[in-house]
């Protein structure tokens, strides 16, 4: 009687599993085209699939700065409202969005352009490609300020830290990494002082180049160590007006609410904000409206025209 | 002498009680003290059923309906789809596995109990999501993603304590039923393993609750879109994600809201433990 039972009760959840799945499927075949993109690979790119969207977590600058220069975030008579499609995937860092787009073919995502490796692909918004030198001259319309938040009392070894990201030597490392300097004419480094640790954190869209400053900066002044960890900027920003942090790193500006917590934004680099598509992607031009359309929702396949 | 022994010890073994019991109470009022007026600012209301959750907009909303729902589908799809796999394996190791075979078995599943969230998600976002998507369409991440994965991660708990719960009924229940003329099969389901339903239920209760509060794993694979999810292959944010992705820089009103939603976890847990408490009863009545 029991096993009767158990059996009964185990077919009965099968089954109401396979309706859910069932129900599950036909919704996502009306979406996409079902195996047209999975079959041809590489050879012909199936415009006619849906989109999938990935976008970034509410704290990250790179996220903040995004909407922004993209229009998906409005204002209107004293309201601000982040227009991002619901169903947007959300992943919590730089390298958690390359991983998504790399290992989904219908998939769209924005990373900082010093973060850029080959296993995506980048798009072109309004014909200009996501390069250095377009970021520099502002042909490349979507790029955004790296930025160091510190509060007035720093320790003589992070004062000297970030004078060193200010030098020539410093913003020549920023230079090769895939960023843009910012200081105009910037002198050379003045000497190592101070000793101690500096504790360094937020964006990890900065973590890269923040990281290769402190393994430069460590072998000029042997009497420092440097400790980068990573979060988003506005942890970072947060973090350094607790003081738990000594630096914050942010990939935007810092907010109003942010200076009156007695901190200072200094700008240490420019970097563009990519936008990636998998490789097999073979729409790789786009308009900055078509781009806000694709990130509200209102153009859900990769038929751009 | 030896009275004052006694006494002392006594003593030492009621601290030890009470820390667990301090622990136990601090949290609850850390909790409640600022999750409770974070709900009333917002309005419990808007709060608890609200489907907008957007803090960084002017003005900002704090709806956590869409999580709540979250957290209860994944958690219902990893019992559905971990329960009976479960048991069924408790039973098997129990009463019908060959020595051999359970030498092997056993250090597996303590194996299983011994991985840490982080790298299930790994193992989740590398390994089902892709075959998701490729299965069942859609972009992989989703209910379902997270369903198995939590499914894998609660096997190892619910088999040890079912395991141990068959093992502890009496021999003679067994024996009873073959010598009433039941086969092996019938003896077990209907003699052995209804003396064990109250160890089982309770394997089945921790499996919820670690289900329930899984973090990392989930946010890996779930998606964590703040919509209420329509179709299994639908992307979710559970409540503990919820938590995670924005405390680190969540400030004054955004903070306390992240309180309340851990509020809101504690008593969905307070409430599965009380449901089973009445379903064992029942049982007991029966």
């Amino acid at each position: 009687m029991k096993a009767k039972r158990i059996l009964a009760t185990a077919v009965a959840c099968i089954m109401a599993m396979s309706i859910l799945a069932g129900c599950g499927n036909t919704q996502s075949e009306s979406g996409t085209s079902g195996s047209g993109s999975k079959a041809d690979s590489g050879s012909s790119f199936d415009t006619t699939s849906s989109i999938s969207v990935i976008t970034r977590e509410d704290g990250s600058g790179t996220r903040s700065a995004f909407i922004e220069l993209t229009g998906v975030q409005e204002e209107k008579d004293g309201q601000t409202t982040d227009n991002t499609l619901p169903s947007a995937i959300v992943q919590s860092s730089t390298q958690a969005v390359i991983t998504g787009v790399s290992g989904d073919k219908t998939a769209i995502g924005y990373i900082s352009l010093g973060s850029l490796n080959d296993t995506v692909a980048t798009v072109k918004i309004d014909g200009v490609a996501p390069t250095v030198e377009t970021v520099k001259d502002g042909t490349y319309k979507i790029s955004r300020p790296f930025n160091i938040a510190t509060k007035d009392d720093l320790s003589e070894a992070a004062q000297n830290f970030v004078d060193y990201i200010l030098s020539a030597e410093g913003q020549e490392i920023v230079g090769e990494q895939g960023y843009v300097e910012v200081v105009e004419n910037a002198e050379a480094f003045a000497g190592a002082k101070g000793e101690g640790t500096v504790k360094v954190g937020g964006s990890s869209s900065v973590a890269p180049v923040m990281e290769k400053l402190a393994e430069a900066y460590e072998k000029v002044n042997s009497k420092v160590t440097v400790e980068v960890n990573t979060s988003d900027s506005s942890t970072g920003v947060s973090s350094a007006a607790e003081g738990t942090v000594d630096i914050g790193i942010a990939s935007r500006e810092l907010k109003d609410s942010e200076t009156t917590k007695g901190l200072t934004g200094t700008a240490i680099a420019k970097d563009g904000i990519a936008v990636i598509i998998n490789k097999e992607n073979t729409v790789n031009d786009m308009t900055l409206d078509q781009l806000k359309g694709i990130y509200t929702g209102s153009i859900t396949t990769w038929e751009l025209g | 002498m030896r009275k004052y022994k006694e006494k002392i010890m006594q003593g030492v073994f009621l601290c030890a009680a009470l820390v667990s019991i301090a622990a136990v109470a601090l949290i609850c009022l850390f909790l409640f003290v600022n999750g409770i007026p974070a709900m009333a600012k917002i309005g419990v209301f808007d709060f608890l059923l609200g489907t907008k959750w957007a803090p960084s907009n002017e003005p900002a909303s704090y709806g956590i309906w869409p999580m709540i729902l979250g957290s209860i589908y994944i958690t219902a799809g990893a019992v559905i789809l971990g329960v009976p796999i479960g048991i069924m394996t408790a039973i098997f190791l129990s009463r019908f596995c060959p020595k051999k075979l359970y030498r092997v078995i056993k250090p597996a599943i303590d194996l299983l109990a011994g991985i840490p969230s982080v790298v299930y998600g790994f193992f989740g976002m590398v390994v089902l999501v892709p075959f998701v998507r490729n299965t069942f369409g859609g972009n992989g991440y989703g209910v379902l993603t997270a369903s198995i994965l939590l499914a894998i991660m609660i096997l190892p708990t619910i088999i040890s304590v079912s395991e141990s719960a068959v093992n502890a009924v009496p021999n003679s229940y067994y024996e009873g039923a073959l010598a009433l003329g039941a086969t092996k099969e019938r003896s077990v389901f209907s003699a052995v393993v209804p003396a064990a339903k109250s160890g089982i239920l309770a394997g089945v209760v921790l499996g919820i609750g670690r289900a329930i509060g899984e973090t990392m794993a989930v946010i890996l694979v779930a998606g964590n879109s703040t919509i209420i999810p329509d179709s299994i292959l639908s992307s979710v944010r559970t409540l503990t994600a919820n938590i995670v992705m924005e405390m680190g820089y969540a400030t004054d009103l955004h903070r306390e809201a992240l309180i309340a939603t851990g509020v809101v976890l504690f008593v969905l847990i307070l409430i599965i433990n009380l449901l089973f408490a009445v379903v064992k009863n029942k049982g007991v009545e029966k």
